[in-house]
């Protein structure tokens, strides 16, 4: 029982199979990307930040599954981890906070409102500013929901990992 | 404590028995022209006897503005006929800088010998508007992100509170096994 328990652990520290490890290896990024699509492509058809984002974190959960919690944690620095929580708010928040200040010194609008991504001038026209400004904002929502999930996934499984460590020694 | 049971217990048949006589006032599931997916009722109403060819016309009756200005509702600009007794009323928002359009905003209609008037729900205007007004041809993504974009910044913002409880309650940084 014990030195199942062990073995098992050992493994997953390793890493384990050679073909899970390629497959893995072979689709994170293709999951990455297709997170990506769907985070751009929000705005055109199915999809959006929150979606993108967790098919984003799931590609890290395949990471950790395969080649252990120590091996993906190495790749996956924690505190830059932590920075992309608040950036996703920061980039959401400050766009909105762009479209007033934009507003004001590039239209001369003294009362233009939040989130409304019209007075950011990337096009000549409002409507397509609107669409550009959505996109920003949808990125922002992806980064904010891929470190969350990822962060609540590792905090887990190094949580048990320490447990059974305990339990070792 | 049996009182307070007892109390309890007639309480929630109280409750259930008010939510059974209010059920019968929602809306079906559905329906297109219910209360939030369509109009909502102003209670506002005049006599139809004389006003239906003014309104036919595109001009709207002297009675009907005044019952409007009476609720302190913005006055309506023109009147557009849908079909016989139904006819839109149009405002020009005040929102001047970025979307001077015109826009429904009342609807009239015939009901009996009475007018009826009734307020567009903001729906209507995501519904019918949102593609012209974003150039996003996706639904959902314009009114979350863009007419709702205060509630979808709150939604981002909870998930971050998620994720930084979850950091105080679960990191464990001296006992992280790549210390060992």
């Amino acid at each position: 029982m014990n030195s199942e328990n062990s073995e098992a652990g050992e493994s997953r520290e390793r890493g384990g199979d050679v073909i899970v490890e390629t497959v893995a290896r072979l689709m994170v990024p293709f999951i990455q990307l297709f997170a990506l699509y769907v985070i751009i492509h929000g705005a055109g058809g199915p999809g959006g930040g929150f979606q993108g984002g967790v098919i984003f974190a799931a590609s890290f959960v395949l990471l950790v599954i395969a080649f252990g919690i120590v091996n993906a944690g190495d790749r996956f620095p924690e505190a830059v981890n932590t920075a992309f929580f608040s950036l996703g708010v920061y980039i959401y928040a400050g766009v909105g906070l762009l479209c007033i200040i934009m507003g004001f010194l590039y239209f001369g609008v003294p009362d233009a409102q939040y989130l409304n991504y019209g007075f950011i001038p990337l096009t000549a026209h409002f409507e397509e500013n609107r669409a550009l400004g959505m996109d920003l904002v949808e990125i922002g929502i992806g980064i904010t929901v891929m470190a969350v999930i990822t962060s609540i996934f590792f905090n887990l499984v190094w949580k048990r990992e320490s447990e059974e460590g305990g339990e070792e020694g | 404590m049996k009182l307070i049971s007892l109390s309890a217990l007639l309480l929630v048949i109280f409750l259930g028995v008010l939510f059974i006589y209010v059920a019968e006032d929602i809306p079906d599931f559905g329906d297109p022209n219910s209360p939030p997916n369509r109009y909502v009722n102003l209670s506002i109403t005049v006599d139809a006897a004389g006003l239906v060819d003014d309104l036919n016309k595109g001009v709207i009756p002297e009675s009907l503005m005044d019952k409007i200005e009476e609720r302190g509702l913005p006055l309506p600009s023109g009147v557009e006929k849908i079909k016989e007794g139904e006819w839109d009323a149009i405002i020009i928002p005040e929102e001047k800088h970025y979307y001077p359009k015109e826009q429904k905003y009342y609807f009239i209609k015939k009901e009996g010998a009475k007018l009826w008037v009734y307020r567009y729900a903001p729906i209507i205007r995501y519904i019918e508007e949102g593609h012209h007004e974003t150039e996003v041809p996706n639904m959902v993504t314009y009114i979350l992100a863009d007419y709702r974009g205060y509630d979808t910044l709150g939604e981002v913002t909870v998930i971050f509170t998620a994720g930084v409880g979850v950091i105080l309650l679960l990191r464990r940084r001296e006992k992280r096994p790549e210390a060992r």
